[in-house]
């Protein structure tokens, strides 16, 4: 262990967290505002502290003396930059919407401090039965792949509250202005989840009832939509890596170890929200619902087996 | 009003396939397989770990009986988890027949021609200069280019793309059905064992040999490779904070004449293969060679693999001693004698003097603290140290290459002595021939996943009439996935199409995508 570059990465940790804070602060107040200032600046302390985080990791492996993903705190470190990134490209980058980056960089805010009262280690080895190359390619594809979900779930759940809120605009302008007995109140009943597609943009809501500081739901639904189908195929792969290096390690491909099994609960729930958006009657909440429930199952299989469930792969103290 | 029972079982099973055809069942079973499979992470497995099975059943005795008699300490061997996949895969496959048919015909017509083409999403004309057939030649050449389906009909033509989607899909759904072969065939015909085998002895491939420690499939076809495999040494490494760095066995493999073929060295992630058996390092132990010699004569010489008690919280497994026995059954009475073997002498002492509990990562004077036993011995297996209803007579302790002896009332003078420490090593054999079958399927699902997710299907039609010298083109379009993906897509082909010289006729009245 390299005492120096440990100390920096434990210091640009502690930075990270607090640039990460003050980014969801400022993220938060663009929200309240609406003043393109406070986005900028988020934006950029958001990107500062990404990079305190990647300096945070690479020191790791370099005290270490290798790929700094081998327990849950490095493993939490990692998740919470490839939110943040995550969120950066995909959410203001590809899709252009500013109002989310708030919430994941929470989420990426909680992953940390998590991690750091959970389980702080010290840089350390890897014990045997992670010392494999599969490591590099079982391991990145579940973070990647969890980070992805992570950012999804958290667009749904906030197009489960937009959702909402834009259903009790419609009843309110509904009361105030009766709509004619045939033809005129097709628009205004016709949420975007009766729409023909999932992918459908939101105007059949009128603009009066959107409002509101978040993006239409139906912009969020689209957002969480596409970044759950990029996640899945990547998921699917960590699980086939780690059915072949279970293979190599333990001499079977599946055992339904809680890990094990876990991810493919999660996956499962995933391919049911995939399956459930193009189903009539799933679109829209109940999918959401669904892709909430996928959520959770992600959570658990990152905490909760590692925390309490006992089995092969208890990297808690790594 | 009578009703003969033949219409109304042919109409029941009409109803139960048609709601197995329903996508919205298989959803719903494969939520419920998830749904099974959490209860089997949340209560311990028999499979896996059968000694927590048994401690829950002690500590929870009402609800232990109900889980028990349910299945859910075996739930992915219970019969109701092997009914939901069941049922899960019928109703897949009634999903994905009529889609596959359908694909197929799709396949093979040549899309349709549109009546009315402002009707779609995408519409508009244009003015080229070209004539109606010329033009219409050209608009095919381009579809063609850009790889659309094309079908033309005079100066009309119809153009498909993005069938590779539902290909993908069908690809991913029925590599499941390609992951089930391969995994009932494997685990089916083939077999997993423990060889337990200590430094200086040889296992053999061979049914007995596992002592218990096999697991066969249920078309397991018997025969063992009756290979050898002679462990040479084993090595365990540990960093000085007791952290493992790596369980090596070096194992000489014999054919079955016991003419060596080859040495490996087997560790964590690095298994060794010879005919057909994939050999995996998975435990190890220590097995202090002793010697019992009662009266005079020799009745025991022989390594004993020990095992270790499950730790105390917050106490490291290292630090716990290791047990065994001897047991003499031919003097009357039984003689037992149970083995605790402490392999890093300064652990002992330390917890004698401080109390606190000393991790043993390497073997330093070792030491046997042992009491004899006399009785009767019931169970005469190795692995059952149980004392109850026998006779402690004595105690002792016994360094290496040392001896001790003990006067055993009505039996006679029990010598022991300790010759050497040695330890054994605990591997996974397995056979798996399902495993290539299923690394295809699970590649295959990949493979069909991607362009499931990623590739829009889209129709464009275009029809060409006389016009003012050229022609007039009409074109109209839409996509079934990423629309507005599509409405580029839709700009840039319509470019295309008019070239140069083109001159839109009317104002584009495309439904803008936000």
């Amino acid at each position: 262990m390299n005492e120096p570059w440990a100390r920096i990465s434990s210091t640009a940790f502690d930075v990270t967290i607090w640039l990460y804070l003050a980014a969801m602060v400022l993220s938060f107040a663009y929200l309240a505002v609406r003043r393109e200032v406070l986005w900028k600046s988020a934006r950029a302390v958001a990107i500062a502290g990404a990079g305190a985080n990647l300096l945070s990791i690479v020191a790791r492996g370099i005290a270490a003396d290798r790929v700094p993903w081998g327990n849950m705190f490095e493993y939490s470190t990692v998740l919470a930059f490839l939110v943040v990134v995550g969120t950066l490209v995909l959410i203001e980058g590809v899709a252009g919407i500013k109002t989310l980056t708030g919430f994941t960089v929470m989420f990426a805010v909680l992953t940390l401090a998590v991690a750091s009262m959970a389980f702080p280690t010290e840089p350390s080895p890897l014990q045997p039965a992670l010392n494999s190359y599969w490591i590099k390619i079982h391991v990145v594809a579940a973070i990647v792949g969890s980070s992805l979900f992570a950012i999804g779930g958290i667009t749904t759940i906030l197009f489960l509250v937009k959702d909402r809120s834009e259903r009790r605009a419609l009843a309110v302008l509904r009361e105030r202005e009766p709509a004619p007995i045939m033809g005129g109140a097709v628009e205004i009943d016709a949420p975007h989840d009766l729409l023909p597609d999932p992918e459908e943009p939101a105007d059949a809501t009128p603009k009066a009832a959107r409002g509101g500081v978040l993006p239409s739901a139906a912009a969020l639904d689209r957002v969480a939509y596409r970044v759950i189908a990029f996640a899945f195929p990547i998921w699917t792969f960590a699980v086939i890596a780690g059915a072949i290096w279970a293979q190599e390690a333990w001499g079977r491909y599946w055992g339904w170890d809680p890990k094990e099994t876990w991810s493919f609960v999660t996956w499962t729930i995933f391919a049911g929200y995939l399956h459930a958006r193009s189903t009539a009657g799933w679109k829209g909440r109940r999918a959401a619902v669904i892709a909430v429930i996928g959520f959770v199952s992600l959570l658990i299989t990152y905490y909760a087996v590692n925390l309490w469930i006992v089995g092969l792969h208890s990297y808690k103290l790594g | 009003m009578t009703t003969t029972s033949a219409p109304t079982i042919r109409r029941s099973v009409a109803l139960v396939w048609r709601s197995l055809r329903s996508m919205r069942t298989a959803l719903i079973l494969l939520l419920i397989l998830a749904a099974a499979a959490v209860i089997g992470s949340l209560l311990p497995q028999l499979p896996n770990s059968p000694e927590r099975v048994a401690r829950y059943l002690d500590d929870h005795a009402l609800w232990g009986s109900f889980f028990s008699n349910a299945g859910f300490f075996d739930v992915y061997g219970s019969w109701w988890f092997v009914l939901i996949t069941t049922l899960l895969f019928v109703s897949l496959a009634a999903c994905l027949f009529p889609r596959t048919r359908a694909l197929l015909r799709t396949i093979r017509q040549r899309p349709v021609q549109a009546r009315e083409l402002d009707g779609f999403p995408h519409h508009l004309e244009l003015h080229v200069a070209a004539a109606p057939e010329r033009a219409i030649a050209d608009v095919e050449r381009l579809l063609r280019r850009r790889r659309f389906r094309v079908a033309r009909e005079g100066t009309a033509v119809a153009g498909e793309k993005g069938s590779l989607r539902e290909v993908g899909s069908l690809l991913f759904h029925w590599a499941f059905f390609l992951l089930l072969v391969g995994v009932i065939l494997g685990k089916g015909t083939g077999f997993t064992g423990r060889a337990v085998v200590t430094e200086g002895d040889t296992f053999v491939d061979a049914r007995l040999n596992y002592a218990g420690q096999l697991r066969t499939g249920r078309y397991f076809p018997g025969g063992f490779t009756g290979v050898g495999m002679e462990l040479l040494d084993f090595d365990d490494s540990y960093r000085r904070n007791g952290q493992p760095i790596d369980f090596v066995s070096r194992v000489r493999f014999l054919d079955q004449g016991g003419r060596p073929v080859g040495t490996e060295e087997i560790r964590v992630n690095h298994p060794a293969s010879i005919e057909g058996l994939r050999i995996f390092q998975e435990g190890f132990g220590w097995a202090p060679v002793v010697e019992a010699t009662l009266s005079g004569e020799r009745l025991w010489t022989s390594p004993i693999q020990m095992t270790r008690d499950v730790p105390p919280p917050g106490v490291p497994d290292t630090a716990m001693p290791w047990r065994g026995a001897i047991k003499l059954t031919t003097p009357e009475p039984d003689v037992m004698v149970t083995l605790e073997l402490w392999p890093d002498f300064r652990a002992f002492a330390n917890l004698q003097l401080t109390g606190t509990p000393t991790p043993m990562l390497v073997s330093f004077d070792p030491l046997i603290r042992y009491s004899v036993f006399t009785g009767t011995i019931e169970d005469t297996s190795l692995a059952n140290t149980e004392t109850s209803g026998m006779r402690l007579v004595t105690r002792g302790d016994l360094r290496a290459a040392g001896r001790s002896s003990a006067d055993v009332p009505g039996v006679g003078e029990l010598d022991l002595s300790f010759p050497a420490l040695r330890q054994y090593s605990v591997l996974l054999v397995s056979r798996d021939v399902g495993i290539p079958v299923v690394l295809v399927a699970a590649i295959l699902v990949l493979v069909g996943l991607l362009p499931a997710l990623y590739v829009s299907r889209r129709k464009v039609w275009v029809r060409a009439e006389p016009d003012d010298g050229g022609a007039r083109l009409e074109i109209g379009g839409f996509a079934l996935q990423r629309k507005d993906a599509f409405g580029d897509e839709f700009d840039r082909l319509v470019r295309d199409l008019g070239g140069q010289d083109a001159v839109v006729a009317e104002p584009p009245e495309r439904v803008t995508a936000r």
